[in-house]
């Protein structure tokens, strides 16, 4: 046979790309489902450890640990009313899709429905969201009233050792440890190239060398924070 | 026997893709920061490499020769993503530690390379084990600079402190990507020194 016939080249190509998509698609359509539960778990276990709660073995424990240990996950607007509630029982939350949707509605300031987790033990822990360098930002920020109490931060695509610190380091995060957020200042909270002025309690330090990952996380808790403004102002009141 | 082993040493010692080849330079810049992801880099590279090269040569009777770089990519682009969705199945902690990696491994030249001149000319079990010996050879490199980058740059071995217990100054230059091409030109020529039929006359 002829390989190097223009119908067979066609014919090969147009064939083996068919049963590659059809493989993949078969693959992705059957993993699915885990990979959605992983997905779930992780952010259930970034706003666990935001809010300083001890680390869970597997999904399972995770999904537990979370439901017996939340008091109620809200959504507030921008004005800080109550616009609806996540069910607890089914340990709904928002995935980072959900929260890049929300992004925008801040940014262009449209109606936005943003949520609170509130434990029991009465922490609170609001996501962030922003961009990083190579990709999206997030995190959770942990909160007893307006003083910061833990926070976690993770992306996908910073660099691994430079960027990438602000879920790897654990000393960039526990410098959030006893800081708050100051509503009263130009930004709630700064982080800080070259270092935080010493005894100011809404800043930290950068991260050295990653210079635009710091920006845009500095970006990311400072929009997101305003945007929770009314909402922690009436919890204060 | 004697063909199959140096089929497997070859690619490691005297052919080695990166220090001989000069194959896959860009990503052995990019993910030597840290011990633990250029181990993990290396594993993916190889298993990838060995079962691309074991489909390709399944193949290569029948692969069209004009297309056959596209077909190649097919095959390679195809065993990246199952490495990826199968880590987001059922070991989601490592896909998320290895995060932009896996998607760099498309774009190594060794892959293309090993199926390009190895695959395409031999049997099914030689190009298996020509692949995995590349991803393994490529994998050695990657940990040796990557050894030195995190030890002198950050002080620590595996995110274990080693150098910083002991009162080390962190050299920035050594996380940043020209002291890794620094690196493997040393290790360029040490092998080079070591093994004097590579020398040019």
């Amino acid at each position: 046979m002829n390989t190097n016939s223009n119908v067979y080249t066609i014919v090969y190509t147009t064939v083996v790309c068919v049963l590659v998509a059809a493989i993949l698609a078969f693959v992705s359509q059957s993993l699915k489902p885990m990979q959605v539960a992983n997905e779930k778990a992780e952010t259930i276990s970034q706003i666990l450890a935001a809010a300083q709660f001890e680390e869970q073995a597997d999904n399972n424990a995770i999904l537990n640990f979370y439901k017996q240990n939340i008091s109620e996950a809200i959504l507030v607007n921008a004005d800080g009313k109550k616009v609806g509630s996540l069910n607890t029982a089914d340990a709904q939350v928002y995935s980072t899709a959900d929260l890049k949707a929300q992004n925008y509605n801040i940014k262009d300031g449209s109606a936005c429905s943003l949520p609170v987790y509130i434990f029991k033990n009465g922490i609170s822990v609001i996501p962030v969201y922003g961009a990083g360098l190579w990709g999206p930002v997030w995190g959770y920020v942990a909160l007893d009233g307006l003083n910061i109490v833990g926070a976690y931060f993770d992306h996908s695509g910073e660099t691994p050792g430079l960027g990438g610190k602000i879920k790897d380091d654990p000393k960039f995060r526990a410098q959030f440890d006893g800081k708050k957020l100051d509503f009263s200042d130009t930004h709630p909270f700064d982080i800080v190239k070259g270092g935080a002025p010493a005894g100011k309690a809404n800043a930290i330090d950068a991260i050295s060398g990653a210079t635009m990952t710091s920006k845009g996380l500095n970006e990311a808790i400072n929009v997101w924070a305003l945007a929770y403004r009314n909402y922690l102002k009436n919890q204060e009141d | 026997m004697g063909k199959f082993k140096e089929t497997v040493l070859n690619p490691i010692l005297k052919g080695n893709p990166i220090t001989v080849l000069i194959l896959g330079i860009c990503s052995s810049l990019a993910v030597t920061v840290e011990l633990k992801g250029a181990l993990v880099m290396a594993l993916s590279v190889t298993v990838v490499t060995g079962v691309s090269s074991l489909i390709c040569s399944l193949i290569r009777k029948t692969i069209p020769n004009r297309a056959r770089i596209i077909i190649q990519l097919v095959v390679v682009a195809m065993m990246v993503i199952l490495v990826d969705q199968f880590l987001k199945g059922f070991a989601y902690a490592i896909d998320k530690q290895l995060s932009v990696y896996i998607g760099l491994i498309i774009t190594n030249c060794i892959v293309m390379g090993r199926i390009e001149a190895f695959a395409l000319g031999n049997k099914p079990l030689p190009s298996l084990l020509d692949g995995l010996a590349n991803g393994l050879g490529y994998g050695l490199i990657l940990v040796i600079v990557a050894f030195f980058r995190e030890l002198f740059g950050s002080g620590t071995l595996f995110g274990i402190p080693v150098l910083s217990a002991i009162g080390y100054t962190n050299n920035g230059l050594m996380i940043l990507p020209p002291m890794a091409l620094i690196l493997l030109g040393c290790i360029v020529w040490v092998h080079r020194s070591i093994d004097k039929d590579l020398q040019e006359k």
